[in-house]
C-alpha cells in the first residue's frame, strides 16, 4: 500500500555507503598493508609500517602545515570578502540579479581552467601583471617560481573562485534576518558599525559556521587548483596532504602509503570541524 | 563598489577572451618588452580557435564529453535523489535527524580524498576509460546537497495538498507525478543546475578514471595540455579552450542565475 | 437515539496517542445519515485528529470505524470514499479549476466523457462556470472554498468532512456562505462532520454538537439541549456568550448563572430577593449592553436591553429554573 520512508531511501543511500564509506574503510585496511610496486601491489600486512614512516615523513608534517596555511588564509579571506559581497548585494539596486549572475561566475567555472588561467595571468615575463610592472618602468618577477609569492598566488585563486559561494551563502543569512529589527535599531540611534557588529553579525553566525566548516573542509583537501596551477611546486612549497596522497599513489604507486595519507588528512580535518563546532558553540553561548 | 566588484568576478575571463584572440607571435613577442607587446595586441585573430577545434582528439570532443556526463549525472542522480528526499520529508524522528546528519557530513567531506579508493574499485568492475560510469560517483557526491535540497522544499509544500491526492485515490507515484513534482518544479530546476555544475567541474575522479584521450572530459582535457609542459604551453589556444569551455556555463549561470541562488540560499537555510 | 444497524458513520472507542501524548481517548460517536454534525472545541482538542482518523490519513492507536456497517479502520484513505475540504481548501496551484476537478476521477478511471459531464454539471451546481481555466490563485477565498467543495461532491463520498472550512474567509461571507454551505452538503445521504472552534457556526451549520476537550468527548446533542442541560462546568462555559457566571454557593459547589438569564430588581424594594450589587463598567454594543458588577459573592456579567440607562446600584434576580450547580473540584453537574 504505501511504502516505508527508509525503503525510499534505500537506494539513495547504498550508493551513498559504497562510494563514500566503501573507500574509507578500504583506506583504513589499506594502510596497515604494504601495497606498492615492489609488493606488485599485492597487499601485505606490514604491523603499522605505513604509520610509523607517517611519523617521521618531514614532507607529510611539511605538507600539513602548507595546506593549513593555505586553509586558513584563505578561508579568512573569503570570510571578510564574502561578508562584504554579501553587505553590498544586499541592498535593494537596479539590476541585482544580473550583478549576482556575474559575482556567481567564478565559483561556477572549472577550477583546473582558471588555474590554467592565473598561470598566463602571472606569466614571467608575458604574463598581464607583469606587463603592467614593466610598463611602470619594474623588471618582471616570477611570481610562479618564489615559494613566497607562489603560495599567496594559490590563495589569490582559490579567493578569486570561491568568494561568490561564501557570499552568496552570507547573503541568504542577510536576507533571513527581518528588517524591522534593523530599523527598531537605527530608531535607537545606533550607527550602522553597531548595528553590525550587535545585531547582523550575531544572527549571521549560523551561515558563517556553516560556510567556514564547509569551505574549511573542502581547503584542507585542495587538489586541482595545487596541481595544475604549481604542480606542489616550487620546490614542494605549495604541495598540499591531497596533492601528496595522490602522488604516492599515482606517481609512485604506493597505495599503502598513498591511503595512510589520505586517512591522516581526513582525521586531520574531523579535528578541525570538530574544534570549530566546538567554537562555534562558545560563541553561540556568548550572545545575549 | 559595484564597478569593482564587477571588475574582480571579470577581469580574468575578460583577459583570457583577450588573450584568445591574439596570435601567439603577440603574446610571446621574441624581442622581450612590454612596448613589442602592446604594439602587436591589436592584432586580433581566430588562430587559436582553430587551432584546437583542429587538435587530435578535436577539442569539441571534450566538451561532449562532459556534456554527456553532466547529464547523465544529473539524472540518476535525481532519480535516486526525489524518493529519497521524499522518505526523508516523511520519516520523522530520530531516523530522519540521524540521516540528515549523515546527509550533511558527505555533503562537507573533501570528495578528493575518495579517489584511490574508488579507482580501484572502477578497475576491479572493468569501469575505467567508461563515461556513464564516471556518473556513478558524481551521482553519489551529487547525492547529500540534492537530497537536502528537495527534502526542504517537499516540507515546505503545504501537507494538505498530499492528503488531498491522497483523499481522492491517488497513490504515491501519482502524487508525486501529479501534484508534488509540479510543484517542485523550482527546486528541481535549480537541483539539476547545481548537479550539471558539479559534474561538469570535477576533476580528481575524472582524472584517475578516464586515460584514453579521446574520453577527456573538460578539466582534465585542459589540464593534460597544461602539465604537458611547464613553459611551452600554447597560451593562446590555452585561452581559446578556456572561453570555449566556458560559454556553456556562462550561459547556464546567466539563464539559470535565479535558480541557482534559490538552490544555494535554500541549501544553506536547512543545513 | 440510537442507529438503524449498517448505517451511518460509527466511532468505536477510537484512540490516538503519538508518543507520550493521548491526542484522542476513547472517542465514541455516532453520525447518523444525511446529520450534520458538529466538532466544536478549542484548539488541541482533538477535534481535527478526529477528522483525520475518519478520512484515514492518520491511524488510530485502537478503536474502529464503521461507514454504513463495514470496517473501515484499515482502509487507506483513497479507497474510503470520504471527501474533505480543508481549512485551507488544498486545491493544487498548478492547476486550473477545472483541472482540479479532473484529478481525482482520471484516476479513480471515469472516462473523459463522463469526466466533462460531472464536471460541468457540478461547476453549474455551484457558478463556478466561468472560472474553470482559472488557476486557483487567480480566485476570491468564496470561490475557492466553492471549488474544494466542487472537489467534495464529485467525490462521490460516503461521508463527508469539513475542516473549519470557513476560517479563511471574512464574517459577512461566512453568514452568506452557510445556507449554502447547508444546502449543498447537508440533508443528503452522506453524514457530514464539520470541525469548527466557532460556536456560533456550530449552531448555524449543524443538527448535533459535539463537544471536546482535551481529547474526550464532554456532551454531544442539540444545541439547545447543550445550552440549557450542560453535562459540566466546561460545556456550560464554552457554549453561551458571554460566558456564564460561576459564583461559589459553599466549598462543594459553584452556582452557575448566564448572563442573559439575570433580571434587574429594584434596589429599594425589601424581601431581600437576589444579589445587591454596583456597576463596576458596562459596554455597549447597541441593541443590547453588558454589564460588569461587583456583588460579595464576587463579580457577576449580566446582559441588558441597549435602550436602558444602567443604574449604579441594582439588586439583581433570576429565575430558579435558570440555576446551573457544579461540583467545585470536579465540574460535573449537580442535581
Amino acid at each position: 500500500m504505501s511504502l516505508a520512508p527508509w525503503l525510499l531511501m534505500l537506494p539513495a543511500l547504498l550508493l551513498l555507503a559504497a562510494v563514500y564509506a566503501g573507500p574509507l574503510l578500504r583506506y583504513a585496511w589499506l594502510s596497515g598493508h604494504a601495497s606498492s610496486v615492489l609488493t606488485g601491489l599485492i597487499p601485505v600486512p606490514n604491523d603499522g609500517a605505513n604509520w610509523q614512516r607517517l611519523a617521521g615523513d618531514a614532507r607529510f608534517w611539511q605538507d600539513a602545515f602548507q595546506t593549513l596555511r593555505f586553509a586558513f588564509l584563505s578561508v579568512g579571506l573569503e570570510l571578510l570578502l564574502g561578508l562584504a559581497i554579501a553587505l553590498l548585494l544586499h541592498r535593494p539596486m537596479r539590476g541585482r540579479g544580473l550583478l549576482r549572475a556575474v559575482t556567481l561566475l567564478p565559483w561556477a567555472l572549472p577550477t583546473t581552467l582558471m588555474a590554467l588561467g592565473w598561470r598566463w595571468i602571472l606569466n614571467d615575463p608575458y604574463g598581464p601583471v607583469n606587463g603592467l610592472i614593466q610598463g611602470l618602468g619594474g623588471q618582471p618577477y616570477g611570481f610562479l617560481s618564489t615559494p613566497a609569492t607562489t603560495w599567496l598566488a594559490t590563495v589569490v585563486a582559490d579567493v578569486w573562485k570561491t568568494t561568490p559561494f561564501v557570499a552568496l551563502l552570507l547573503l541568504a543569512g542577510l536576507q533571513s534576518i527581518p528588517g524591522d529589527l534593523e530599523e527598531a535599531m537605527q530608531l535607537e540611534g545606533a550607527s550602522r558599525w553597531q548595528i553590525l557588529r550587535r545585531l547582523t553579525l550575531p544572527l549571521l553566525l549560523p551561515y558563517l559556521g556553516l560556510a567556514v566548516l564547509f569551505r574549511l573542509a573542502q581547503a584542507l583537501g585542495v587538489f586541482d587548483l595545487i596541481q595544475v596551477l604549481t604542480g606542489g611546486g616550487p620546490g614542494g612549497s605549495t604541495e598540499s596532504l591531497a596533492f601528496y596522497a595522490y602522488l604516492q599513489a599515482m606517481r609512485f604507486l604506493d597505495f599503502g602509503y598513498g591511503a595512510t595519507v589520505m586517512l591522516a588528512t581526513f582525521g586531520l580535518l574531523l579535528l578541525l570541524a570538530l574544534a570549530w563546532l566546538l567554537t562555534l558553540r562558545r560563541l553561540q553561548g556568548r550572545q545575549p | 563598489m559595484r564597478a569593482l566588484l564587477l571588475l574582480w568576478s571579470l577581469a580574468p575571463l575578460l583577459w583570457q577572451l583577450r588573450t584568445s584572440l591574439q596570435s601567439p607571435a603577440a603574446l610571446a613577442p621574441p624581442a622581450t618588452g612590454a612596448a613589442a607587446g602592446a604594439a602587436q595586441a591589436a592584432a586580433w585573430t581566430l588562430e587559436n580557435y582553430q587551432l584546437i577545434l583542429a587538435g587530435d582528439p578535436p577539442f569539441w570532443r571534450c566538451l561532449v564529453n562532459s556534456g554527456v556526463v553532466g547529464l547523465s549525472t544529473t539524472l540518476l542522480t535525481l532519480l535516486l535523489a526525489i524518493p529519497c528526499a521524499y522518505g526523508l520529508h516523511r520519516q520523522r524522528g530520530r531516523i530522519g535527524s540521524v540521516a540528515t546528519l549523515i546527509l550533511l557530513a558527505a555533503a562537507l567531506f573533501p570528495t578528493v580524498l575518495l579517489f584511490l579508493g574508488l579507482l580501484e574499485t572502477a578497475r576491479r568492475l572493468g569501469l575505467a576509460n567508461n563515461l556513464l560510469a564516471l556518473s556513478l560517483p558524481y551521482s553519489a557526491m551529487g547525492l547529500p546537497l540534492a537530497v537536502l535540497l528537495l527534502r526542504s522544499a517537499f516540507d515546505d509544500l503545504p501537507p494538505e495538498l498530499e492528503d488531498a491526492a491522497k483523499l481522492e485515490g491517488l497513490d504515491l507515484w501519482q502524487r508525486l507525478r501529479h501534484v508534488l513534482l509540479p510543484l517542485l518544479a523550482p527546486a528541481l530546476i535549480s537541483t539539476a543546475l547545481l548537479l550539471f555544475l558539479f559534474s561538469w567541474n570535477e576533476y580528481p575522479i575524472a582524472l584517475t578514471w578516464l586515460s584514453r584521450s579521446e574520453l577527456l572530459t573538460l578539466p582534465v582535457a585542459m589540464a593534460r595540455i597544461g602539465s604537458s609542459s611547464v613553459f611551452t604551453i600554447p597560451y593562446g589556444a590555452f585561452a581559446a579552450a578556456t572561453v570555449l569551455g566556458s560559454l556553456p556555463l556562462l550561459l547556464l549561470v546567466l539563464l539559470g542565475q535565479r535558480w541557482i541562488v534559490s538552490g544555494l540560499t535554500h541549501g544553506a537555510i536547512k543545513g | 437515539m440510537s442507529l438503524r444497524e449498517g448505517q451511518g458513520l460509527e466511532l468505536r472507542q477510537l484512540s490516538r496517542s503519538v508518543g507520550e501524548r493521548l491526542l484522542l481517548d476513547r472517542l465514541d460517536l455516532e453520525v447518523r445519515p444525511g446529520e450534520c454534525l458538529a466538532l466544536l472545541g478549542p484548539s488541541g482538542c482533538g477535534k481535527s485528529t478526529t477528522l483525520r482518523l475518519v478520512a484515514g490519513l492518520d491511524a488510530p492507536s485502537c478503536g474502529r470505524i464503521l461507514l454504513q456497517g463495514e470496517d473501515i479502520t484499515d482502509r487507506s484513505a483513497g479507497s474510503r470514499q470520504v471527501a474533505m475540504v480543508f481549512q485551507s481548501y488544498a486545491l493544487y496551484p498548478h492547476l486550473s479549476v477545472a483541472d482540479n476537478l479532473a484529478l481525482g476521477l482520471r484516476v479513480r478511471g471515469v472516462g473523459a466523457r463522463e469526466r466533462e459531464r460531472r464536471i460541468a454539471s457540478v461547476l453549474e451546481l455551484l457558478q463556478l462556470g466561468e472560472l474553470r481555466e482559472r488557476r486557483p490563485a487567480q480566485l476570491s477565498g468564496g470561490q475557492r472554498q466553492r471549488v474544494a467543495l466542487a472537489r467534495a461532491l464529485l467525490r462521490q463520498p460516503q461521508v463527508v468532512l469539513l475542516d473549519e472550512p470557513m476560517s479563511n474567509l471574512d464574517a459577512q461571507l461566512r453568514e452568506e456562505l452557510r445556507p449554502e454551505l447547508r444546502r449543498l452538503l447537508c440533508g443528503g445521504e452522506p453524514p457530514v462532520i464539520y470541525v469548527t472552534h466557532d460556536q456560533q457556526e456550530a449552531i448555524g451549520m449543524a443538527d448535533r454538537i459535539a463537544l471536546l476537550e482535551g481529547g474526550r468527548l464532554q456532551q454531544v446533542g442539540s444545541a439547545r439541549e447543550l445550552y440549557a442541560n450542560p453535562i459540566n462546568r466546561f460545556v456550560a462555559t464554552f457554549l453561551g456568550r458571554p460566558a456564564i457566571n460561576l459564583l461559589p454557593l459553599d466549598h462543594e459547589r459553584q452556582l452557575g448563572l448566564r448572563p442573559e438569564h439575570l433580571v434587574p430588581l429594584d434596589p429599594e424594594a425589601e424581601g431581600q430577593q437576589g444579589l445587591a450589587a454596583r456597576l463596576q463598567r458596562h459596554e455597549w454594543w447597541g441593541n443590547q449592553q453588558l454589564l460588569w458588577l461587583e456583588t460579595e459573592r464576587g463579580p457577576l456579567r449580566m446582559l441588558l436591553p441597549g435602550d436602558q440607562s444602567p443604574p449604579e446600584r441594582l439588586r439583581v434576580g433570576w429565575q430558579p429554573a435558570h440555576e446551573l450547580h457544579f461540583a467545585a473540584g470536579s465540574g460535573e453537574r449537580l442535581p
